[in-house]
């Protein structure tokens, strides 16, 4: 016991100076964003393996669950296709509209499909991991989707994994309107239920009821048009110039398992133009 | 002056002089002298180090809460108060066994530059790497804490010739 307090005592300074150093770097961590996502997925090679490795386990318990929304998935696909084939033929004697407006789709965007290995919904700023990164063409800026609508955007990509910033992250700020409407608003998360957000920076002159959806607007380049987000739960008028809506989600974040990831194939493009105009 | 009085002076001095002004120069976009190490680097050899390791981390976190980025300059200023006593062993005069506080007369021009020179620059460097927070862009880094190096060792030498007659004639 009188040796280690003599060998504390002998190296006091250093143990003093590791001490502060510790403690620095704890404060960098847990104040600086930019250091946390940094942290987080430059440790994720490791995590990220741990993580892929306990998800191939208990994913067998899922397959129920995973299956029946694969089968919803698809037989909304086939919906959709059908609807097309049928409007594909109904504008096929008129070849020029036809060929650039599903040309004009294809060629904006790209889906890839990814799987959730790890996801938080329990903390104030909850991240998801993805099982790709960009080695697999995953960018930072990315959108991310599901069959039920907008899950968040991607933050961080290593090569092998990424980070979703998903809705329930009040760093989260995604660009939407009421389906209908052309005013635009802001979708942010208050940290407090995970089954809802805010809509907000909608002027009051408009009519909205309850019930009505909430979908991605046309000026993000993150998310086609029109993508939904959730529906008008509750709303009040906020310093009698804005609304204050309560999104009721369409995407249960307790329970994410696949999602498609979407490249907007012409963003530096649009950027660089308008990038442009401004100057 | 006592001497104690006369470095709390000088934090302050350090401190208001980064905070206000040599934090908004911006030279060439991303150029800052942090001269506020000058304050760890010119404090007597005599000093008790654990003394010296928590007025380094102090100095570090001041900075830091001015500056938003809580921890960065803390670490890199703690790692700084940690060296600078073997480097004072290196560069400062053999034969003097009592205190010394580092300067240009006490030291030599050319050894004095050289100590500011090796602190500075590591000081500079681990900043610039917990700031970044990666070593994929290490070149980078090491070229803005190689930049922004001179510019500090700039102005500690023009500080030192300016106080440097006074501290003769005392």
């Amino acid at each position: 016991m009188r040796l280690l307090i003599r060998f504390l005592l002998k190296f006091k300074t250093l143990f003093l100076f590791i001490l502060l150093e510790v403690f620095s770097l704890v404060m960098i961590v847990n104040h600086n964003p930019f250091q946390r996502v940094h942290f987080l997925s430059s440790s994720n090679i490791i995590v990220g393996s741990l993580y892929s490795c306990t998800e191939s386990i208990s994913k067998y318990f899922s397959l129920g669950s995973v299956n029946r929304t694969l089968v919803e998935e698809n037989a909304d696909l086939k919906r959709r296709l059908n609807q097309l084939q049928d409007q594909v033929k109904f504008y096929q004697f008129d070849t020029t509209y036809t060929g650039r407006r599903s040309e004009s789709v294809a060629k904006h965007y790209i889906f890839r499909t990814a799987k959730i290995i790890h996801a938080s919904t329990n903390l104030k700023n909850n991240y998801l991991t993805l099982d790709k990164g960009t080695s697999d063409g995953i960018r930072d800026g990315m959108g991310v989707i599901n069959e039920k609508g907008i899950v968040g955007i991607v933050s961080n990509a290593s090569s092998h994994f990424s980070l979703v910033m998903p809705i329930l992250n009040s760093f989260s700020k995604i660009n939407a309107k009421v389906a209908g409407k052309s005013e635009m608003g802001t979708i942010i998360w208050d940290g407090s239920d995970t089954r809802y957000a805010q809509l907000e920076e909608v002027p009051l002159y408009i009519p909205i009821s309850k019930g009505d959806t909430v979908v991605s607007n046309a000026y993000s380049s993150v998310f086609p048009e029109g993508i939904m987000i959730g529906t008008v739960s509750d709303m009040k008028s906020l310093n009698n110039n804005f609304y204050s809506i309560r999104v009721n989600l369409s995407v249960d974040f307790s329970r994410l398992s696949y999602v498609d990831v979407i490249e907007f194939r012409y963003n530096e493009e649009r950027k660089e133009l308008e990038r442009e105009v401004r100057e | 002056m006592n001497m104690s009085v006369r470095y709390i002076f000088m934090f302050i001095v350090v401190v208001l002089l980064q905070v206000l002004l040599l934090n908004n120069i911006c030279f060439l976009g991303f150029i800052n002298p942090y001269l506020y190490v000058y304050f760890i680097l010119v404090l007597p050899s005599s000093l008790n180090k654990d003394l010296t390791l928590l007025l380094g981390f102090l100095l570090g976190l001041v900075i830091d809460i001015f500056c938003g980025t809580l921890g960065c300059h803390a670490f890199a200023t703690t790692a700084l108060a940690y060296l600078k006593p073997y480097f004072q062993k290196v560069f400062g005069p053999r034969e003097i066994y009592e205190s010394v506080v580092p300067s240009m007369s006490s030291y030599g021009m050319k050894m004095f530059l050289q100590y500011v020179a090796y602190l500075v620059f590591i000081h500079h460097f681990i900043f610039f790497l917990i700031e970044a927070f990666t070593v994929s862009n290490i070149g980078h880094t090491i070229l803005y804490s190689f930049l922004c190096s001179i510019f500090t060792i700039l102005l500690i030498f023009l500080v030192e010739k300016l106080s440097g007659k006074k501290t003769y004639r005392e």
